[in-house]
């Protein structure tokens, strides 16, 4: 077989692993918005969340351990928290914590490092101080260039102004003041309903995922990991070459830790911890699924600022094991 | 109607993986429960939406029409990697050895375990002599000879990482890139590089065909 075929093979293999792998976390990130949807009648309990714009990160971070799934599985429950209402820093900061900050992440890094405790606090610490930072950068970009314009519409659609009609309102251009209105009764949706729904929305994410796939399995083929790894003992060449390497292998964050176990020995710790740190927050397979979330301006400032927090975290870290 | 058929073409497409032994090529064996599970409720999903939007049409997006034939490729289209290529983008990198390496008799260890062994101690003496029973396939390197080698995985194909052993190849004997060998012999010491490295002395090479489980955790 031509070497290339030989390559597009083995990329076809690739592509069918990391989609047939990512799948199922996609489905039960789906599954979980559903049936908070279901079981949560809307804009319940979200219009509850704190908005203080620094707890509310916080909050929304720490939602993080509700959900054990990786990166996938957090879209669709974080689109969800956005579409209902949720104050944007605590849909964001769960976005961007929750795939290190769950029970599965952390005991995968914990077998995968148990030599290793600084790890074991380094990475949900990191995730955590990350997500928030992100969480606080977005928020202060107008709602019409961060969030993706049908789900904007969505979000509209539940906010408490949108339960009262032009002409009861208040202080508008018509008519006269009227007295308080009672809000409506929040109903629960048919379970069929929201089966109608979660599908439309499994079968969209699923489409970004193919692409994410296609693309991490074709750049993965024809971009040697060696090359990457080559820098290993540069402080921050290696940070930089792992952070790379985590953008472009795009494994779930649930078990990138034993993927980091296979090069541990070769490159800097903080090069290791950028790595842990990156790939759950910015992917290849995650930029097609961030599309159903934000704008493309939007993604970009979020690739970029998570970049850079991890290259300084990892430069500190550098500094201060090595 | 449409959007129940196409979950259902998903969700045989995933549960087809896991009963054809699909899988067992892609991904590490702790997974295929939870794909299979998926599968089955994106079967049983599809079912329901089917039942319940029967004679109802409905427009798709282009997305979902492109992931459908995306699907149908997966389907028809098996995947057949080559594991020469994969070992060789990849810098060899295995965890720490289990304990088990230690343990077994030399001639019940595999391939990995081998490896781990030889990697954990730094005497190749200490082996020297020992019988071997090792499978795997033959992983030609850009820069020296061939070697026996098998793939690792923690998640799927895309983190698999080489495990691989130097074999002192018979005389007029030229293994081929990704060919699947069954080798009896012994650990020899040998001069490599100005190092004492130990290396696989074949007294038998046997083809055989691909494993059903090619991956090792």
């Amino acid at each position: 077989m031509p070497q290339s075929l030989e390559k597009l093979s083995t990329a076809w293999a690739i592509f069918q692993g990391l989609l047939l792998e990512a799948i199922p976390f996609l489905l039960l990130g789906v599954a979980i918005a559903g049936l908070a949807r279901w079981l949560v009648p809307q804009t319940a309990w979200v219009q509850r969340l704190p908005k203080n714009p620094l707890i509310a990160p916080v909050t929304g971070a720490l939602m993080g351990f509700a959900l054990p799934a990786c990166e996938c599985g957090n879209v669709p429950v974080a689109r969800r928290l956005l579409a209902s209402g949720a104050p944007m820093g605590t849909a964001f900061g769960f976005l961007f914590a929750a795939p290190v900050l769950n029970p599965i992440v952390l005991a995968s890094t914990w077998a995968a490092f148990p030599d290793q405790p600084w790890l074991l606090i380094a990475r949900p610490l990191g995730a955590f101080v990350i997500a928030v930072l992100l969480s606080l950068l977005l928020v202060q970009l107008p709602d019409t260039q961060l969030l993706e314009t049908a789900l904007l519409s969505e979000r509209r659609m539940s906010q408490p102004l949108s339960r009262i009609g032009l002409l009861e309102r208040s202080g508008g251009l018509i008519g006269d003041a009227i007295g308080k209105i009672a809000p409506a009764e929040p109903t629960r949706p048919r379970a069929t309903d929201v089966l109608d729904q979660s599908s439309r929305e499994f079968l969209d994410l699923l489409a970004l995922l193919v692409l994410g796939c296609l693309i991490a399995a074709l750049v993965q083929t024809w971009l040697p990991r060696s090359w990457l790894l080559a820098v290993g003992g540069a402080p921050t060449g290696s940070i930089l070459a792992l952070m790379l390497l985590a953008v472009v292998v795009s494994v779930c964050s649930s078990v990138d830790a034993f993927l980091a176990l296979g090069f541990a020995a070769q490159v800097t710790p903080g090069a290791l911890l950028a790595f842990l740190l990156l790939g759950p927050v910015v992917d290849l397979k995650l930029a097609g699924l961030f599309t159903v979330l934000m704008r493309p301006r939007a993604i970009a400032i979020t690739a970029m600022a998570a970049s850079l927090g991890v290259l300084l975290i990892g430069q500190w870290v550098n500094l201060w094991l090595l | 109607m449409i959007r129940g058929a196409l979950l259902i073409t998903w969700g045989w497409i995933v549960l087809w993986s896991v009963i054809s032994g699909r899988l067992d090529l892609l991904l590490r064996g702790v997974f295929h429960g939870l794909v299979g599970i998926s599968g089955a409720a994106l079967l049983l999903a599809g079912v329901v939406l089917l039942i319940r939007q029967r004679g109802r049409y409905e427009r798709l997006p282009w997305a979902w029409w492109s992931s459908a034939a995306i699907a149908l490729l997966v389907l028809l289209v098996p995947p057949n990697p080559s594991f020469s290529d994969l070992a060789e983008s990849r810098p060899q990198g295995l965890p720490e050895p289990p304990e088990l390496a230690f343990v077994l008799p030399p001639e019940q260890r595999t391939l990995t375990e081998w490896v781990r062994l030889l990697r954990s101690q730094q005497d190749p003496d200490l082996v020297d002599g020992n019988p071997v029973n090792i499978s795997g396939f033959v992983w030609t390197q850009q820069s020296g000879p061939p070697l026996i080698a098998r793939l690792t995985v923690r998640c799927c194909l895309a983190d698999a990482t080489p495990a691989g052993l130097p074999v002192h190849w018979p005389e007029g004997f030229i293994p081929n890139t990704n060919q699947w060998l069954s080798i009896q012999g012994e650990m020899v010491v040998t001069t490599r590089d100005e190092q004492r490295v130990a290396v696989v002395m074949p007294k038998a090479i046997t083809p055989i065909s691909r494993p059903k489980r090619p991956l090792e955790p």
